[in-house]
């Protein structure tokens, strides 16, 4: 699509309908003048009509006719008359005419019409008019009848409508110039905050994430609701960009330090010449660090397939979450012989959360497995499910060492291990907890974790209960 | 020469720790965390420290800085995982004296931590010259004049140490600290046996004492006296 002006097209609007406007005005001006100009233009004519019929007199002859004696009347040289008595003659006429072609009698008394003569228009009006002839006599006079046709040009009057409405169109156009130029200088000035929004949204990239909208933008009514729009998807896009960028430096390093560990395992191993039983241990510890690497890397793409589909299968599935603790414990039963631990279940019956089965499942053995880890022989993990209300409550008890005060803010941290030298027996990724944290937030539920250094460790996960 | 490596990825401590005892011969102590890392250097026995960035408690960069705050002036190599020139520089000037990437080559970490003891010492020369007497620090051979001396690891690393000092007493005290971690029974009798040995080696039969003992205050590497007089 073709970019356009928001000014130049406000202000062409704004010229058109100005136009438009300019336009009918002229249009009704001249309506409005000619209308008022012929008025008076008529009036004058039968003015001038009359004072002709007033020249009518007595011939003073015997055929006891009427002449017109024009010395007595001053009329314009350019108009036209004819005067007619009752018997068609005529009776005066002025110079430069020479009578209507066409009879005129069918034409009505006090009638106007148009007249083209030598390139003139004339306007002509007729009049029938009594004329007393001799007053003084007995009786009061003769009355005669008689027919003036007089007609004035109309040039004069048009030259004044159209002057009037020439004065106008120049006065509306030059208003229409200045509008535009002092439209176009205002709306500039008014668009300046949303030129100001723009450069400084521009100004926002994956390196600088700074949008304040100046205070001119804030304050403008119709951009506060977009400057604000903008700014909480920034904040929005930018706290989960700083969060993927993190996920990625964090897991860059996990992966470069496993590498690290494989490398200098084989390297110490070749930097000289060693007994057999010697390879075979170096071989044996580079196995398994390769193997750790594995399970990282297993972990990581867990927990970004976890967070990878939000919503996208939320508060459609309903899972059991007493069947899947029950699950994920007898799985674990073999291991938990092997360490002489208890496994413990209790719960109520059948507790419906909405959580998707698998990540239920995932949720329960990272907590359970978590928890048989950092347990010592001989112990109990207890699994604890309770309706609470609206929510369904998941309850995992370790009699294990504890988490140290320090450490147990980062806990759900990715990659953090409270005891680095912990990790190394239980074998942690530092992701069990974060997928679980990331499965817990994707199903609107929450998690906590409470732990005393020497007694032991709960995880307390909440999910919504599935009212059906 | 003594190492306090801070590393809380134990596998990779053991392997770096391993290789430093194996290769250059030096004593290594670990720290797991920040914390440890910080208690350790207190001692002010190390001639190099190796630091990781990312630790518990303690991260490398700020116990870098404590370091250097409290006028620590052992030679710091980083240890990171982190790309982007911006925390190279950083931590440069933050005072780290090298760095190297993760994955790194244990060859070139060794070699750099004998460069940086080296400077440490104010060598330049990996090849270590008092007179006649050359220690090579790369292949890790002594001679005097045509002569090769064999010695063993540990009075290689008593003669290295105090050739990167020579003329200075160097007490048995400080032959202890900076030759062994802090996982061996520290005798000064072993430390006596030692010289007494490398002080024969060195001196064949004919030769004017090399190393001198001072009673109850050290040892001093005499070599060169007798071109002076």
């Amino acid at each position: 699509m073709k970019s356009y002006s928001l000014t130049r097209r406000l202000v062409i609007t704004v010229l058109l309908v100005q136009l438009v406007s300019a336009v009918s005005i002229a249009g009704s001006a001249v309506a409005y003048e000619r209308h008022t100009h012929f008025r008076s233009f008529d009036i004058m004519l039968r003015g001038r009509a009359d004072s002709l019929l007033g020249a009518v007199q007595d011939a003073e002859d015997a055929a006891d006719n009427v002449m017109l004696d024009g010395t007595e009347v001053s009329l314009p040289t350019e108009d036209i008359y004819e005067v007619v008595d009752e018997n068609k003659r005529l009776l005066g006429q002025s110079g430069n005419w020479t009578g209507l072609d066409a009879p005129h009698s069918s034409l009505k008394d006090g009638s106007f019409f148009k007249l083209r003569l030598s390139g003139k228009h004339y306007r002509v009006l007729k009049i029938a008019g009594l004329r007393m002839v001799d007053p003084g006599d007995k009786g009061g006079g003769i009355p005669r009848r008689v027919t003036v046709i007089y007609g004035s040009p109309t040039e004069s009057v048009w030259r004044a409508v159209w002057g009037t409405v020439a004065f106008y169109a120049m006065t509306s156009l030059a208003l229409l110039a200045i509008s535009g130029l002092l439209m176009f200088w205002l709306l500039n000035q008014g668009l300046a905050p949303l030129r100001e929004l723009a450069a400084e949204a521009a100004g926002v990239s994956v390196h600088s994430w700074n949008f304040v909208p100046s205070e001119k933008v804030r304050m403008t009514k119709e951009l506060a609701p977009l400057a604000g729009a903008l700014a909480a998807v920034l904040h929005g896009l930018e706290r989960s960009f700083m969060q993927q960028r993190q996920f990625v430096s964090d897991a860059a390093h996990e992966l470069k330090t496993s590498v690290a560990v494989v490398k200098s395992s084989l390297q110490l191993l070749s930097m000289k010449r060693r007994t057999v039983r010697e390879y075979e241990a170096g071989l044996e510890r580079a196995y398994l660090d390769c193997e750790r690497m594995e399970q990282i890397v297993a972990r990581m793409l867990t927990l970004a397939r976890v967070e990878s589909d939000l919503e996208s299968n939320v508060g459609l599935s309903t899972t059991d979450m007493t069947h899947s603790v029950e699950l994920v414990m007898e799985q674990f039963e073999t291991m938990a012989n092997v360490k002489s631990l208890q496994l413990i279940v209790s719960s109520p019956g059948e507790v419906a959360v909405k959580v998707a089965p698998e990540e239920l499942r995932l949720l329960c053995s990272n907590l359970i497995l978590n928890a048989m880890q950092h347990s010592p022989s001989g112990s109990a993990v207890r699994a604890v499910v309770r309706r609470n209300g609206l929510t369904a409550e998941l309850c995992v008890e370790d009699r294990g060492a504890g988490i140290s005060p320090e450490a147990l803010p980062h806990i759900f941290d990715r990659f953090y291990r409270g005891d680095p030298s912990r990790s190394r027996d239980t074998g942690g990724t530092g992701l069990g907890l974060a997928i679980c944290k990331a499965i817990v937030s994707k199903f609107e539920g929450d998690i906590q974790i409470a732990s005393t250094v020497n007694v032991g460790t709960t995880v307390t996960v909440h999910f919504p209960l599935d009212a059906a | 020469m003594r190492v306090l490596l801070v590393e809380d990825e134990i596998r990779l401590a053991e392997n770096i720790a391993s290789a430093l005892r194996e290769g250059p011969g030096l004593a290594v102590d670990c720290a797991e965390d920040g914390e440890m890392g910080l208690d350790l250097a207190g001692n002010l026995c190390y001639d190099l420290i190796i630091l990781d960035l990312m630790l518990p408690k303690i991260d490398g960069l700020s116990l870098l800085r404590l370091l250097r705050g409290r006028g620590d002036r052992t030679a710091v190599l980083i240890l990171t995982a982190k790309g982007g020139h911006s925390s190279i520089v950083e931590l440069l000037n933050a005072g780290a004296d090298d760095y190297l990437s993760k994955p790194f080559d244990l060859g070139e970490l060794i070699a750099r931590a004998k460069a940086l003891i080296r400077r440490g010492k104010g060598n330049a020369d990996p090849t270590l010259r008092i007179s006649d007497v050359v220690v090579n620090t790369v292949e890790q051979t002594v001679s005097r004049g045509e002569e090769c001396i064999e010695l063993s690891p540990t009075e290689y690393r008593i003669l290295e140490y105090l050739m990167h000092r020579p003329r200075v007493v160097v007490s048995k005290r400080e032959l202890l600290e900076h030759l062994y971690d802090y996982n061996w029974e520290h005798h000064s009798n072993v430390i006596e046996a030692h010289v007494s040995n490398l002080r024969k080696k060195l001196d064949g039969t004919s030769r004017q004492p090399s190393i001198e003992t001072l009673r109850g205050r050290g040892y001093r590497l005499l070599v060169g006296r007798e071109e002076s007089q």
